[in-house]
C-alpha cells in the first residue's frame, strides 16, 4: 500500500472547523479574511474579526505577534514598539500600516506578545507563546463560549486558545457596542458556557437578570478581579445547575487557580504544595506569590503577584491589590476588599467599591460607591448601619455615594 | 468659595449622628463624649463640608485648641472654612 502525499499545505489548528460567531456572521476559522503580515509585527486591530483573523495566523504560521486594539496603542507605544523591532501594522484600517520603519532584528519565531493592562502605569510587553497561553487541556465537553474580552488580552486569549485548540469549542464574540445586551446575543447563538469579570457578571445581573437567565450557561467562569461568595451564590441561584468556576489568572504568571466548588477563595491546603507541571501557590507577607509553568517570559520563579491574599477559616481569600487594598484609618488597617464584600452581601446591593479617601484627624476614611438592585432604594444610613453591625468602627465606610450604572473599563474590570 | 453656615454645619453634624443611630441635642454646650461624636464622626462631619463646599479643608492652619463641646466643633468648622 503506498500513500499518495500532496504538496504540504498550511497546517490548520486542530478548532479549524469551530463555529465562530463575529460581528453577525457565523463562520469557521478557516474563513477568515487571509492576512500577510511582517514579522515581528505588532498588529493593531480596530475589529474582532481581524484580530481573530491575526491570532490564526499565528496559530498556522508562528509569526511573533504583539495582538492589540489599536485604541489601547497611543503615538508613544507604537514608537516604542517600533523601537523594539516591531512593524506596526493596522489590520483593518483603510490606511493599513506604518511607514516608520522598525529597528532591525531578528524574528522570534512561535512568540506571542501582550500587553499588560497596565492598572499600575503604562502597559508592558509580556511574552508568551500559543503553548504557555493554552491552559485548558485534556478532552472536553463541547460548548459554545462567549468571549466579552478585548482582543489581544489575556483573557481574550484564554478563550481564543480553546477555540483554536480544542474542536468542538465555538466562540460567540461580544463586540464592545454589544457589551450591554450580550445575554441576548448569546441566547440567539446558544452560548452554554462565558468567561468575564465579576463586574461583568454583576452588571448582566443588575440590568436584566430574567435576559441573563434565558442565556442555556452550563459553564459561567469569573477572574480577573476578587471574586466573593455573594456574586457566586447569586449565579448559583439563576443558574442552579450549572458549573461555576473562578480562575486566578495572569499574563505573568497564566492560570494559576482554578476552583469549582462555587466557593470564594481556595482551599488552605493548596498552600506551598508541589506537583509537576502544577503553580506552587504561597502567601508571603500577605501577598499571593505563584511559580508556574505557564509564566510569561523571563518570569521563572517565585513572582509576587501584587495581591493581597488572607487565610480565613479553611480557605485563602484573595480581596484585591496590595496598594490600593489597605487603607488606614488612624493606625487601623483595613481591607478595602472586605468592605467591599460586606456592602455586596446586601441583598439590595448590585455593586460596590471602596476606596480611602484622605480625611482630618485620622489620615484617611473609608467611603464608597455602590450601585442598588434593580428597583431598590438604598440610603447611606441604611448601608452604613449594615456595615456597622458587621465591621469595626473605623472599617465603616462613612461616605457611600450612590450611582445608577455600574461603571466599566475595557478590561471589564471596574476596581483595579 | 461657597462657604457653610454655622446652622448648615449643624444640619451636617445632625446627619452624621443620625446615620449613627444617635441624636443631636439642641443645646450648644452640650458635651461631646455624652452626645457621643467621636474623632471618625469629627472627620466624617469634615468630608461632608468639603463635598457641599467643594473646598479642601486645612486643617494645618489654626491652632490646636480643646474642642469639647458641640459649639466647639461648630465654631472650629467656621474658622476653617475661612483659612
Amino acid at each position: 500500500m503506498s500513500v499518495e502525499t500532496a504538496a504540504p499545505a498550511p497546517v490548520h489548528p486542530a478548532g479549524a472547523d469551530n463555529r465562530i460567531v463575529v460581528d453577525g456572521a457565523t463562520l469557521t476559522w478557516r474563513d477568515l479574511p487571509e492576512l500577510t503580515l511582517p514579522e515581528p509585527v505588532a498588529a493593531l486591530a480596530h475589529s474582532a474579526r481581524y484580530a481573530l483573523a491575526a491570532a490564526r495566523h499565528h496559530a498556522v504560521h508562528g509569526t511573533e505577534l504583539l495582538l492589540s486594539t489599536a485604541s489601547r496603542v497611543d503615538a508613544a507605544m507604537r514608537a516604542e514598539l517600533r523601537d523594539a523591532g516591531f512593524a506596526v501594522t493596522e489590520l483593518d484600517a483603510p490606511t493599513a500600516g506604518d511607514a516608520t520603519a522598525p529597528a532591525a532584528r531578528a524574528a522570534e519565531p512561535g512568540r506571542l506578545w501582550l500587553l499588560t493592562s497596565g492598572s499600575t502605569g503604562r502597559p508592558k510587553r509580556v511574552g508568551h507563546t500559543l503553548e504557555s497561553l493554552t491552559t485548558v487541556r485534556g478532552q472536553q465537553p463541547a460548548r459554545t463560549w462567549l468571549c466579552p474580552y478585548a482582543p489581544g488580552t489575556y483573557a481574550w486569549w484564554q478563550v481564543v486558545t480553546l477555540s483554536l485548540t480544542q474542536p468542538g469549542q465555538h466562540l460567540v464574540v461580544v463586540e464592545p457596542d454589544q457589551l450591554d445586551d450580550w445575554p441576548a446575543l448569546a441566547a440567539e447563538h446558544g452560548v452554554d458556557a462565558a468567561s468575564g469579570t465579576p463586574t461583568f457578571w454583576r452588571r448582566a445581573l443588575h440590568r436584566d437578570p430574567a435576559g441573563l437567565a434565558r442565556v442555556p450557561l452550563r459553564q459561567l467562569t469569573l477572574g480577573g478581579e476578587p471574586v466573593d461568595q455573594t456574586i457566586l451564590d447569586r449565579l448559583r441561584e439563576v443558574f442552579p445547575a450549572a458549573r461555576i468556576s473562578w480562575i486566578y489568572a495572569s499574563s505573568e504568571v497564566g492560570a494559576a487557580i482554578v476552583v469549582h466548588d462555587g466557593r470564594a477563595g481556595f482551599p488552605v491546603d493548596w498552600l506551598d504544595r508541589a506537583a509537576p507541571g502544577r503553580p506552587t501557590i504561597g502567601v508571603r507577607d500577605g501577598e499571593l506569590v505563584i511559580t508556574s509553568p505557564y509564566h510569561g517570559a523571563g518570569l521563572d520563579g517565585p513572582v509576587r503577584t501584587g495581591d493581597r491574599a488572607q487565610v480565613s477559616g479553611d480557605r485563602v481569600l484573595i480581596t484585591g491589590r496590595l496598594d490600593a487594598d489597605e487603607i488606614n484609618v488612624g493606625g487601623s488597617k483595613v481591607s478595602a476588599g472586605v468592605v467591599r464584600d460586606v456592602l455586596t452581601a446586601h441583598p439590595q446591593v448590585a455593586w460596590a467599591r471602596v476606596t480611602g479617601r484622605r480625611a482630618p484627624l485620622l489620615g484617611h476614611m473609608v467611603v464608597a460607591e455602590v450601585v442598588p438592585t434593580a428597583g431598590a432604594k438604598l440610603d447611606e444610613a441604611t448601608l452604613v448601619r449594615w456595615c456597622a453591625d458587621q465591621l469595626p468602627e473605623y472599617a465603616v465606610p462613612r461616605r457611600i455615594r450612590v450611582l445608577t450604572e455600574i461603571p466599566v473599563k475595557e478590561t471589564l474590570k471596574s476596581d483595579v | 468659595m461657597k462657604e457653610l453656615s454655622r446652622a448648615q454645619i449643624r444640619d451636617l453634624m445632625g446627619e452624621v449622628l443620625k446615620n449613627q443611630g444617635k441624636a443631636l441635642p439642641a443645646d450648644d454646650a452640650a458635651d461631646l463624649r455624652e452626645v457621643g461624636f467621636r474623632s471618625l464622626d469629627f472627620s466624617e462631619l469634615a468630608l461632608r463640608v468639603e463635598d457641599a463646599t467643594g473646598e479642601e479643608l486645612n486643617f494645618d492652619a489654626p491652632g490646636l485648641r480643646r474642642i469639647a463641646t458641640v459649639g466647639d466643633v461648630l465654631d472650629f468648622l467656621v474658622e476653617l472654612q475661612r483659612q
